[in-house]
């Protein structure tokens, strides 16, 4: 009997372990991302070590180091030509030995080629002089310095990625003018949405019965609906229907050029808001659900209207909800790629969407975007020694941003759970 | 007027009172317009989408030979990866849900739910670069270094609660961090013996395949899946747990004699719309199935789904075009299927609140 139950028990005890272990393994899975996010995103930033690597045919190869197998040893050469030439490949039987020599130094030149020397100041000057019709970006000696002065070179280059505009160069450049496109087209989308996801989350909150239902479902289906058929959407109706009559009513003059009639700023917020309509209505009602039934009931016994107990009481009481849903949205909408590439998000956009002409913003403008700068700097650049780390410096940035908002969204729902259970008690 | 709408001071004329109410009803009609006309625009855009699509594929012309054929390799595409996905999604999240609603601490709790939802906020395109550029060339070739993994961990796990379970079991509130540094170690070993292995045991033919879109999709799936599963797990009222212990079962017994069952709808519900989420999700499979136009189930090479399909055709497509009309057809599809799993996983979900609703009523 006794032996039996030991058993069972210890059944029991495995399957616990078993679904202990799963926990654990979403826990690591989570840590295994991050941490190869933060490593691979801030790599491209710090000064790799340049070496030289000496071969049995007589070589002697002056370069980074970009990857090391089994098979071959992969290193970036001076760039002579143009970029993406200086690729070389040692096999290890062709390897002898190499070095870290003090003196060498990396030229990076303003159109995105990367050459590579030994010597002084001088011998890098009359390197950079052999590159005719391309001029210095930085010159640097990363094999002399030390940490600290790695550490400030790698500053340097965050703060030129996050404050530089592109360049024509393939994945030169800075990233602002996708920062600058991911911010006015959430900011843009938050406009929109909050409006129509108050209201209807009031709505949801003050009426209850077969309409209110009809709403609520329609929100579950919203919310399920692939972010791709809302791009779908966007394209069909915004884009090809609506822009294009508005090129027809207002801006025939321009026509056959499409004006609106082409994916641009607005129709991007227009899809994203409806993309994010479900996260702001589901986290406004849930606060409004939160404000203790006394408060609204003391309002309207005193008299008040329903409308003025909405806008006078509960809204306001309701304030960190509204916050909540709105950057949850707005993390929601930072991330979500894939809708804006039948939209208007393109590789290099002319032009800013925001800038000092009048009338400022400008709606009809394509527009660069932080998600999309990853996909095309990962898949579509034929130089992938350089597209990846540049995708993973921006996956970097855009993940920075998104956890920041999301941290922000969770702290203020705890905060908004205690005060009410403060007011209940 | 006075700023507070509810105060009527006294010196006022019935004229003014009356100036005072009609305006404020005038307010209240304004205001329930805003909230019904804003509320309205969310019911029209839910119908505008269905309706859109199959507007711009009247009038039905009919389509090209072979249309229909390729949109079943696309429909297959999608459904591999929706299945590759949950594989990994389903285990985990529903595992993950279970711990934490009956087995964890309070404490564990607020940090495991804050953490998977980071974990969903973050975007799919950068889940979609770190399978493409990080996962792919590993996996090329490790893919028997994974399958062992997926072999030795769990019975890793399971040995180790059959021999150390029962003394630890007032500890178990806090298992999964005891088991963090085991199962680090643990994969680390596999890893580590098979890394310097020359030649792959198992070859796919492509790195971009089915288990890929697997491991990155069913990441992607796994916060959905558990908070819905957490969510139905919580609804069961704790006297059933409690009055099954009392009754001298273990949480174990517990769990698989009470909860499951009762929360089984719920966890299904979990199941179906971590299923849809992952046949429309579009960056991952866009990035890293290769998007090979195959009709196999051989989860070692890749597939290109609808959703796929739409983000590289469409910007090309032209508007009256036929291969506009084909994609769609496409997304027409993609819409159906997605609403009808979620209209099946939101039915279930509201009577299982209902349910629970009146079962705490009845206590």
């Amino acid at each position: 009997m006794s032996a039996r139950f030991i058993r069972v028990g210890a059944f029991g005890d495995a399957g616990t372990w078993l679904v202990a272990g799963a926990a654990a393994a979403c826990l690591a899975a989570m840590l295994a991302l991050l941490i190869v996010l933060g490593g691979a995103g801030a790599a491209p930033f710090w000064p790799s070590p340049i070496v030289e690597v000496q071969t049995r045919d007589g070589r002697v190869l002056l370069g980074e180091i970009v990857s090391r197998s089994d098979d071959a040893i992969a290193l970036r050469t001076s760039e002579i030509d143009r970029i993406g030439t200086g690729y070389v490949r040692v096999a290890p039987k062709q390897f002898i030995d190499s070095t870290n020599p003090d003196d060498a130094f990396v030229i990076a030149l303003t159109d995105g080629r990367r050459v590579f020397g030994r010597g002084d100041a001088a011998a890098a000057d009359a390197r950079l002089h052999e590159m005719s019709g391309a001029d210095a970006d930085e010159i640097l000696w990363p094999n002399a310095v030390g940490f600290f002065a790695r550490s400030g070179i790698f500053l340097r280059h965050v703060s030129r990625f996050l404050g530089a505009s592109s360049t024509a160069a393939p994945l030169g450049g800075g990233v602002l003018p996708a920062l600058a496109g991911t911010v006015t087209l959430v900011l843009l989308m938050s406009v929109i949405v909050m409006p129509f996801g108050i209201a209807t989350a009031a709505y949801l909150h003050e009426r209850r019965g077969a309409a209110a239902g009809l709403v609520r479902s329609a929100i579950g289906n919203l919310a399920g609906v692939p972010s791709i058929v809302y791009g779908v959407l966007g394209l069909g109706l915004f884009v090809h229907g609506l822009g294009a009559d508005i090129d027809r009513w207002f801006y025939s003059d321009r026509l056959p050029v499409p004006t609106f009639g082409s994916g641009g700023l607005l129709w991007a917020a227009l899809t994203l808001a409806l993309l994010t309509l479900p996260v702001v209505v589901v986290s406004v009602e849930e606060g409004l659900a939160r404000i203790p039934a006394g408060l609204r009931a003391g309002s309207l016994a005193l008299g008040a209207t329903r409308g003025e107990t909405l806008w006078r009481l509960m809204l306001p009481a309701a304030r960190p909800a509204l916050l909540t849903g709105l950057i949850l949205a707005i993390a929601r909408a930072a991330g979500a790629v894939a809708p804006l590439m039948l939209v208007g998000v393109v590789k290099l956009a002319p032009a800013l969407p925001i800038d000092g002409e009048f009338p400022y913003l400008h709606p009809s403008r394509q527009f660069m975007h932080l998600g999309f700068a990853v996909y095309d700097a990962a898949l579509a650049s034929p130089d992938a020694v350089r597209g990846v780390p540049r995708a993973y410096a921006c996956a970097l940035l855009l993940i920075v941003v998104v956890v920041a908002l999301n941290l922000t969204a969770i702290v203020l729902r705890n905060r908004l759970r205690a005060r009410y259970r403060a007011l209940e008690s | 007027m006075p700023a507070n709408p509810v105060t009527y001071t006294a010196f006022l004329n019935a004229d003014e009172v009356r100036a005072v109410a009609v305006g404020r009803r005038r307010r209240e009609r304004a205001g329930a317009f805003v909230v019904g006309g804003g509320t309205a625009v969310v019911l029209v855009a839910l119908l505008v989408i269905p309706l859109f699509l199959i507007h711009s594929l009247l009038p039905w012309t009919g389509l090209a030979a072979g249309t229909w054929q390729r949109l079943g390799v696309l429909f297959a595409g999608s459904v591999k990866a929706a299945v590759a996905a949950l594989v990994v999604a389903v285990p985990i999240g529903l595992a993950t849900a279970i711990f934490t609603a009956h087995f964890g601490a309070p404490r564990l709790r607020a940090f495991i739910k804050p953490a998977l939802e980071i974990l969903e906020a973050i975007p799919t395109v950068v889940l979609g670069l770190v399978a493409a550029a990080t996962l792919a060339p590993w996996l090329k070739t490790n893919l028997a270094t994974l399958l062992l993994a997926v072999i030795a961990v769990p019975a890793a796990l399971m040995a180790g609660g059959l021999f150390f379970g029962a003394k630890l079991r007032r500890r178990e509130t806090w298992l999964p961090l005891w088991l963090l540094p085991l199962l680090l170690v643990v994969v680390a070993a596999i890893v580590a013996a098979f890394a310097r292995s020359d030649q792959p045991v198992i070859a796919a033919t492509t790195p971009w395949n089915a288990v890929l879109i697997g491991l990155a999709l069913g990441l992607a799936a796994v916060p959905l899946v558990f908070s819905i599963a957490e969510d139905a797990l919580t609804l069961i009222p704790s006297t059933h747990t409690q009055a099954a212990l009392a009754l001298g079962a273990t949480r174990w017994q517990a769990l698989t004699s009470m909860v499951l069952p009762a929360a089984a709808s719920g966890l299904v519900a979990a199941v179906v719309l971590g299923a849809s989420r992952c046949i429309g999700e579009t960056m991952i499979v866009l990035m890293a199935s290769g998007n090979t136009p195959l009709f196999d189930v051989n989860p070692l090479t890749g597939l290109r789904s609808i959703s796929a399909e739409l983000a590289i055709g469409l910007p090309e497509a032209a508007p009256p075009g036929q291969s506009y009309r084909v994609l769609l057809l496409a997304a027409l599809v993609l819409f159906a299927l997605t609403f009808v799993l979620n209209f099946l996983a939101e039915r279930v979900r509201a009577t299982l609140r209902r349910q629970a609703g009146t079962a705490a009523h009845g206590l």
